[in-house]
């Protein structure tokens, strides 16, 4: 922080800073961290009169599983995973909390940061610049390492894409062509929340909080930027240049404006004395141009710091919405004064206890996933539907996104099961192998001892191997599913999505019998209970009720080859909208 | 004129020239399957949006300027309506142009595709907002209609959020030509008995979902789709069919005269709005050329599906666009190509609710800028919207939030509503 520190009165800055910061700690001291979800539960339950009338009671564990595996792990838990949940006599509230721990824990988690990130990133932007694997191996390294949201901020926000080691960071940047409307507009989107872009020409019409400034003050941080071009290999990076102040007109009433970098309220940014037209590589014809003082890279740094609290509230809100099915601010990024969140305390609370935490995600949903809110029963109370969902007194649906349909729908079919134990088998078979060679290399050609035993392949291996084989199909899936556009917690369904689901090869083939897929297991059930049994815990993660078990039992009555009849009921359920909403 | 008037009786929709067509005119030219009548006593309304993809020159168009300083090497020949000219690439259209009109004043300030685009696609310069096919799809698209309400045949795949917050079912459903669309055909492993119990467990399945309570929009959504993808399934023969020779011949065997006719086809087959790209006309370099070959392909085809449409008695239920993301710059370049231009530029409407044979709004001499009555996207949104009967300056209603359906600050183009 230190070019940001230089630039202003330093002792109002640190007045203004600490503050804030010191009734936030106390808050957060008072009350121990395990009570942080209860702490979200009393807003949430405080908010509304007669909460208790509308509230649906706490989901059952199956629901519960089947809902935070998804969320935390982009797919639904496995038959055996199910089946041992279920049977756990543990107290309800332990097991469930010790489920949390697990799936944050495993690899299938960083999977799901992986994908979200993307998401809430690149917005389904196709590669045109930064090569997709370059991109996601960038983003699985931060998933891994669970890399706090403002340091991933800084890192992309301050990346020119010159450095071959740290260019996929850039591609924020880059894939979006640093065509500087949108830049501007997508910054202010995506890490503040606020969609500036109608206040490019003139204050908001609509948004009276949405100022001109506003946007020109983001821009001012990106406007010396530039892309460009390399001669030789045409690989594309931004240069900048060490001049140029942003200054705009109304399109309205014509007044004149002129901003140097500044977040929103925030104050301005002034250049460092003596940087104007200094660089470190000069501006030249083929030259990537690279200013001593770079206004971009105080971009990520002016983001992030402690009194910028539209950072926190962000991805608060996006981080909640991801969990609960709605934003506290709908739409996500249009928070302003006119369209202020449904529990105010709420996202304050939420974005200063990101911010203690030091933007730890995974903590945080962890937590999320520990509160009342987030465990209720999608069942709604008659006649409490829309106050019950503006008040989460109800669990939202949340419609899968491509990626965890593509994964579900692998795992409930038994397709997925199959590809983990070919990747294990191949997995020990190749280090057999190199502990073999190892082996022989160490010892005598003729010793009789043993090879050292090789080490099983790990969680992490087996995941990265299934996660190889499955590529292809869950791009398909993001083909027929993903919208064009950022996090949104609406649903759009379309013909041809229903098309691909009923008519598609891809889940008629994943429906045939083969090895010990679902269908090849049911088909081996002789009685008509034990192949509702399977088809739920495998298709919905949940026992069937007694009214399903004799639908099924009449449903496998009918004429036909068996196995024909079975796979209709398996695709129904598999095409049901409670396996396509996460409920 | 105005066909509407809020009365709405079935005796007024029921037009005498479109009786006269069918029951006089049967056997022209491939018209008149049982379809056709049944479908014209409802009197449903339609659009026909013809989308001239690139953005086509007006001044090789609606809005010629010959032998001016820009005005290019060809003529301007005389119309069906007396003092009207158009340019010489479009003979066929200028001897209907008493079916049509031109607004000649168009202005959107954005040489962008993809802003052009949108702003006459939304009515709006920016934002996220249904398309007007999408609204009209919405509203004018019976309950038990046949086929999805949005069609969109085109042979390139851009994603349109075409719908942006109205319910999925409004989206537009795009077709890659008169080919059996993806997945359209149920598999052969899967018996017709099959399919169908099958098909309906799965309707009993969401329906006890959807009794659950849960986000209502998303479970109609989700059964939405499947309903639509049955409705495409059980009229695969229109995909299917081998065209009429006859039909062929006057449309013209190329992609765009195909599409034309299965436009013409699902039009006939109760699709409520139907947009056809040809595309083409981003003529950066040889405009003249290019304009020529396209604009031929353009002419005759165009003039032939307005034909039948128009003797079927069609036509007096079809709002008829041609339009573009803009026009084309006056400068010619030195490739002989002109540029991006929506700075002054046209398109051509007619059928339903509008006055034909018309001229709205002109350009300056040398086509440099508007010089009388200048429109935007927003403008032709509202007029679009009220030529079918709607009310563009009510508000979507959004469950507790309201959006003006036509942007506020515009207004329909009155001397053209009938």
């Amino acid at each position: 922080m230190p070019v940001f520190l230089r630039t202003h009165d330093t002792r109002m800055l640190a007045t203004a800073c600490m503050l804030p910061f010191l009734i936030v700690t106390q808050a957060i001291a008072a009350a121990p961290e395990s009570t942080f979800p209860s702490q979200i539960d009393a807003l949430i339950e405080a908010r509304l009169k007669d909460f208790s009338t509308h509230a649906s009671p706490i989901c059952t564990d199956a629901e519960f599983l089947r809902r935070v595996t998804l969320d935390l792990t982009a797919s639904i838990p496995t038959a055996a995973k199910t089946r041992a949940f279920l049977k756990d006599t543990a107290p309800s509230q332990e097991k469930r909390s010790r489920v949390v721990t697990e799936l944050l824990a495993s690899p299938q988690h960083a999977t799901r940061m992986q994908y979200l990130l993307d998401w809430l990133l690149m917005e389904r932007r196709s590669s045109e610049n930064v090569a997709s694997a370059q991109w996601q191996k960038y983003l699985r390294a931060s998933a891994v390492a669970n890399k706090p949201w403002d340091e991933l901020t800084r890192e992309i926000l301050a990346d020119d894409g010159g450095n071959a080691k740290t260019r996929a960071r850039a591609r924020f940047y880059l894939d979006r062509e640093f065509d500087l409307t949108v830049v501007t507009r997508d910054v202010s989107r995506i890490f503040l929340g606020v969609d500036l872009e109608c206040a490019q020409c003139h204050d908001h019409p609509a948004v009276t909080a949405y100022k001109q400034q506003h946007y020109h003050g983001i821009k001012a941080f990106l406007d010396r930027s530039f892309l460009f071009t390399d001669s030789k290999s045409k690989q594309k990076s931004l240069g900048e240049k060490a001049e140029g102040d942003v200054t705009f007109t109304s399109a309205f009433d014509e007044t004149k404006g002129k901003t140097a970098p500044r977040i929103l309220e925030l104050p301005e940014l002034v250049d460092p004395k003596d940087t104007l037209k200094q660089y470190i590589t000069k501006p030249a014809k083929n030259v990537r141009s690279v200013p001593r003082y770079s206004r971009r890279r105080q971009l990520g740094e002016a983001m992030t710091v402690a009194e910028n609290q539209d950072f926190r509230l962000n991805i608060a809100n996006r981080l909640w919405a991801v969990m609960m099915g709605r934003g506290l601010v709908e739409p996500l990024d249009l928070r302003h004064a006119a369209n202020p969140p449904s529990h105010p305390e709420l996202l304050s609370l939420l974005g200063d206890a990101l911010h203690q935490h030091k933007y730890d995600m995974r903590w945080f949903l962890g937590q999320l996933a520990h509160t009342r809110a987030y465990q209720r029963s999608s069942v709604t109370r008659p006649d409490s539907a829309t106050v019950a969902n503006r008040h989460y007194a109800v669990g939202l649906l949340k419609p899968l996104g491509p990626e965890q349909y593509a994964w579900a729908t692998m795992e409930a079919t038994g397709f997925l099961e199959k590809v983990r134990i070919d990747a294990r088998a191949s997995l020990a078979a190749a280090a057999k192998k190199a502990a073999a060679k190892k082996g022989s290399k160490k010892k005598a050609p003729k010793a009789k001892t043993a090879a050292t035993p090789p080490s099983p392949p790990t969680l992490a291996d087996i995941e990265a191997a299934v996660r190889k084989t499955v590529a292809p199909h869950v791009k398909t899936f993001v083909t027929q599913f993903a919208a064009q556009g950022g996090q949104k917690t609406t649903f759009s369904a379309t013909a041809p999505q229903a098309l691909f689901l009923t008519n598609g090869a891809l889940l008629r083939e994943w429906l045939k019998p083969a090895g010990a897929n679902l269908l090849a297991r049911v088909s081996k059930l002789d009685d008509s209970q034990a192949v509702a049994e399977e088809l739920y815990i495998r298709i919905l993660n949940r026992l069937p009720t007694e009214s399903e078990q004799k639908e099924v039992a009449i449903y496998m009555e009918l004429p036909g080859k068996r196995v024909d009849v079975l796979g209709e009921l398996a695709w129904a359920l598999l095409l049901s909208a409670e396996f396509r909403f996460n409920h | 004129m105005r066909r509407d008037h809020g009365c709405r009786r079935a005796d007024h929709e029921f037009s005498r020239r479109g009786f006269l067509a069918t029951g006089a005119a049967v056997g022209v030219a491939g018209l008149a399957s049982p379809a056709v009548s049944k479908q014209l006593r409802k009197g449903q309304k339609r659009v026909l949006q013809i989308y001239l993809q690139g953005g086509v020159s007006q001044l090789e168009s609606w809005d010629p300027k010959p032998g001016t300083r820009y005005g290019g090497p060809f003529r301007a020949i005389p119309t069906s309506v007396p003092g009207m000219h158009i340019c010489e690439l479009l003979p066929h259209t200028a001897q209907r142009m008493h079916l049509l009109s031109i607004v000649r004043g168009i202005n959107l300030k954005t040489n962008s595709h993809h802003d052009g685009r949108l702003f006459m696609e939304m009515g709006r310069r920016s934002g996220s907002f249904p398309y007007v096919g999408s609204i009209a799809a919405k509203h004018l698209t019976p309950a038990n209609a046949p086929l999805p309400g949005y069609l969109h045949i085109t042979t390139r795949g851009l994603t349109d959020n075409t719908n942006a917050f109205l319910d999925a079912r409004h989206a537009q459903l795009k077709l890659a030509g008169p080919k059996v669309p993806d997945n359209l055909i149920r598999p052969d492993a899967l018996t017709v008995q099959a399919a169908r119990r099958s098909g309906e467990l799965l309707k009993r399945l969401n329906r006890r979902f959807s009794g659950r309570g849960g986000q209502k929009a998303f479970t109609d959504s989700y059964n939405a789709s499947f309903e639509m993808a049955e409705k495409l399934m059980a009229r695969r023969d229109l995909f299917e069919g081998k065209p009429d020779p006859k039909d062929l011949q006057r449309y013209g065997s190329h992609p765009f005269g195909r599409n034309c006719l299965l436009a013409r086809t699902l039009l006939e087959n109760g699709a409520t709005v139907v947009k056809v790209t040809h595309h083409g006309y981003d003529t950066h370099a040889e405009n003249f050329n290019f304009h020529l070959e396209q604009l031929g392909e353009f002419d005759n085809t165009f003039c032939m599906l307005l034909d039948d449409l128009h003797q079927s008695g069609l036509l007096e239920n079809t709002l008829v666009m041609v339009m573009s993301e803009f026009g084309r710059t006056p400068k010619i370049n030195v490739r002989y190509g002109r540029d991006h231009w929506g700075t002054a530029w046209s398109i051509a409407v007619g059928g339903h609710g509008l006055v034909p044979g018309a001229i709205v709004g002109a350009t300056n001499k040398e086509g440099t800028e508007v010089s009388e009555r200048e429109v935007d996207g927003g403008h032709l949104f509202h007029t679009y919207l009220q030529a079918l009967g709607l009310d563009s300056t009510a508000n979507h209603d959004l469950g507790g939030r309201t959006v003006p359906i036509g942007d506020p600050t515009r207004s329909p183009i009155k001397e053209l509503l009938a």
